[in-house]
């Protein structure tokens, strides 16, 4: 008998091992692992971990200078210009013409191997862009270009040629990208700011209601109790990134506004979850003493239930932001607006030294927060 | 004068918590309560300053029905009662200033009061307070940074500023040691003689009950089932309070 329990037992145990294993085989058939892949992708690896890992943060302030030339359509229409004899110059040959004619345009004396764009200055101070050139190594530049009825002078004014030349060298600042992705991330953080705001103006009553010790008393209190828990685990049940997706269709794709509803959802449930195992934990023994000194139900609730409860509140508060700025990084790829917006967009676009740079943002700021976030805690058990 | 008549108490679980108590309490008496843990003596307490509202019965203190009072009346009572607790029940949390403070509420304005002010002669007076316990150097220290005996003496001075008539101690030295028991029963005993303040207070052990009780209930299942003075109580007394296995419990051999 006892044997036969023995081997019973040992069999079971056996049975438990194969059965892990099975599992454990399938979920690798389910999940393709593909090392080959990984390993032959190793170019591809290079050049994307490169560029993610070179962020752009600084770049040159472009300084910008404009030569111009009157050209009079037809001739006639004005006298013909002058050109200068020496420094940045531009000459057009012939000087003048009508509108179709081929005339060519000549640089002389300008930057050497500059980008410039060339450009029309009509009459009425509008612009028509040409066509982007970069100047020779002497900053000479030859184009053939067609005048057009639209460069016509018009009451005696002449429409002018230009290029506008952007100089290499330029002073050293913070470049367009991350300016963008500072301003995707303010939008983030004050997402999260406010969507833990709202979330938490609402979780503060539900959590009353859904703590056992101040709502369920008697019949009713019971279903308000039982209903508001019930509807607080419902809500948590659904991931911020899902309410996200369907508030973005709602009130557009890329719109904060559609993280900061779903932000707000998620946020008042689970605050108002764990706000209310706060409140059910409280003492009643202050409550009990300071009712018995004839004090009346505010001054019961502002000296002995809001001291106990205070200090949860504001960590399960802050912590709660902290998670929210995590959620909301990412809660941009599903449309929610702010960095993961910004991020996305990027890595569709294969900008992938601009993604670098809001990773990098991503990394910094919730790192700060986290630091901040339980130094505050601490301060406040 | 105090006039406890025909009170019962019965719990929603039908549980009979005190069952056709009567008694008197003359004014400046130090009356001890004595039973089992579970005899009614701390529904007995809270009944008296309505904690608990009983199930039959009266109470009168000078003449005033406590029983039939409600909201503002009732506050305008609970404040003439002070009441000690076992586990001190201070906010733990708040400053021993505001712990003492919030014995004075119920002479306060709601509104001012609930935005923390209070005025400066309340302060001087919870100075007083503490400094007759002997608090006075702990005002700015949290609540929960002292020890079991100075947290009683915060609750004792929370009850000075209610400027009471009479003082409920519910078994207010069970969670100190035994030097320290005496220490709070002696600051008991003098507020009780200086002040001429009534005490009902719960108490286990027989060495206390003698020296510190003018008159002694004793309560079992709810039913008083002794009332007289504490040399009356003598070892079957005592056992047949707290039943047969009862031994003869004293909080020190020393004193």
């Amino acid at each position: 008998m006892e044997t036969l329990k023995s081997l019973l037992h040992s069999l079971k145990r056996v049975l438990i091992i194969i059965a892990v294993i099975a599992l454990l085989v399938l979920s690798i058939r389910v999940t393709k692992p593909d090392l080959v892949k990984l390993v032959s992708s190793f170019p591809k690896a290079k050049s994307i971990m490169g560029q993610l890992l070179r962020p752009e943060i600084l770049g040159r302030e472009s300084e910008k200078i404009t030569v111009a030339q009157l050209v009079p359509v037809p001739c006639g229409s004005v006298a013909n210009p002058e050109v200068p004899a020496s420094g940045p110059r531009i000459t057009v040959d012939p000087p003048c013409g009508n509108p179709k004619d081929k005339v060519q345009v000549r640089g002389y004396e300008l930057p050497k191997n500059a980008e410039l764009s060339i450009r029309w200055i009509l009459p009425d101070g509008g612009l028509l862009s040409i066509k982007n050139a970069v100047t020779n190594a002497n900053g000479e530049l030859t184009e053939t270009m067609e005048l057009r009825p639209i460069t016509a002078a018009v009451d005696g004014k002449p429409a002018q040629l230009a290029f506008e030349i952007t100089l290499p060298e330029g002073k050293v600042v913070a470049s367009q990208t991350l300016k963008d992705v500072l301003d995707a991330m303010f939008v983030t953080i004050f997402m999260a700011l406010i969507a833990t705001t709202i979330g938490t103006i609402f979780a503060v009553p539900l959590s009353f209601l859904a703590a056992s010790n101040i709502t369920r008393k008697g019949w009713l209190g019971s279903a308000v109790y039982y209903i508001v828990r019930a509807f607080l685990n419902i809500i948590r049940s659904y991931e911020p990134l899902v309410l996200a997706t369907i508030f973005a269709m709602i009130v557009g794709f890329g719109s904060p506004f559609a993280g900061v509803i779903a932000l707000s959802i998620t946020t008042a449930a689970s605050l108002g979850k764990m706000f209310s195992e706060s409140v059910e934990g409280i003492d009643s023994g202050p409550i009990e003493a300071v009712t018995a000194t004839g004090a009346n139900k505010l001054q019961v609730v502002v000296y002995a239930v809001v001291p106990q409860i205070i200090p949860d509140f504001l960590s399960f508060t802050i912590y709660h932001w902290d998670i929210n700025v995590r959620i909301s990084t990412i809660i941009g790829f599903v449309g929610g607006g702010g960095i993961g917006y910004f991020l996305s967009q990027r890595i569709n676009t294969l900008q992938y030294s601009q993604s670098g740079t809001a990773l990098l943002a991503i990394i910094l700021v919730v790192w700060a927060l986290d630091f901040l976030s339980s130094e505050i805690r601490k301060q406040l058990v | 004068m105090l006039k406890v008549e025909h009170l019962t108490k019965v719990y929603p679980n039908g549980t009979v918590a005190l069952k056709d108590l009567s008694f008197e309490v003359p004014d400046g008496e130090f009356l001890v309560i004595i039973g089992l843990s579970g005899s009614g003596k701390s529904t007995l307490l809270r009944c008296i300053n309505r904690l608990i509202d009983p199930t039959e019965g009266k109470i009168t203190m000078d003449g005033i029905d406590i029983t039939a009072a409600k909201g503002a009346e009732l506050r305008h009572i609970r404040r003439q009662i002070g009441m000690i607790f076992q586990h001190f029940n201070l906010v733990k949390r708040s400053s021993v200033m505001t712990n003492v403070l919030s014995g004075r509420l119920g002479y306060l304005n709601s509104w001012s009061s609930t935005l923390g002010y209070f005025p400066h002669e309340e302060k001087e007076r919870a100075l007083a307070a503490m400094t007759r316990v002997g608090i006075a150097d702990k005002v700015h220290s949290r609540a929960d940074a002292l020890s079991g005996g100075q947290q009683q003496r915060v609750g004792i001075a929370r009850t000075l500023m209610q400027e009471p008539k009479l003082i409920l101690a519910d078994e207010p030295v069970a969670s100190l040691d035994p030097v320290l028991a005496h220490s709070i029963m002696q600051y008991i005993e003098k507020l009780n003689e200086e002040d001429n303040v009534s005490v009902i207070c719960s108490l286990h052990y027989l060495d206390l009950i003698q020296r510190y009780a003018e008159r002694v209930i004793g309560l079992k299942d709810g039913v008083k089932v002794f009332e007289g003075l504490p040399s009356e109580i003598n070892r079957a007394k005592f056992k047949e309070i707290y039943g047969e296995e009862a031994q003869d419990m004293r909080a020190t051999a020393l004193v």
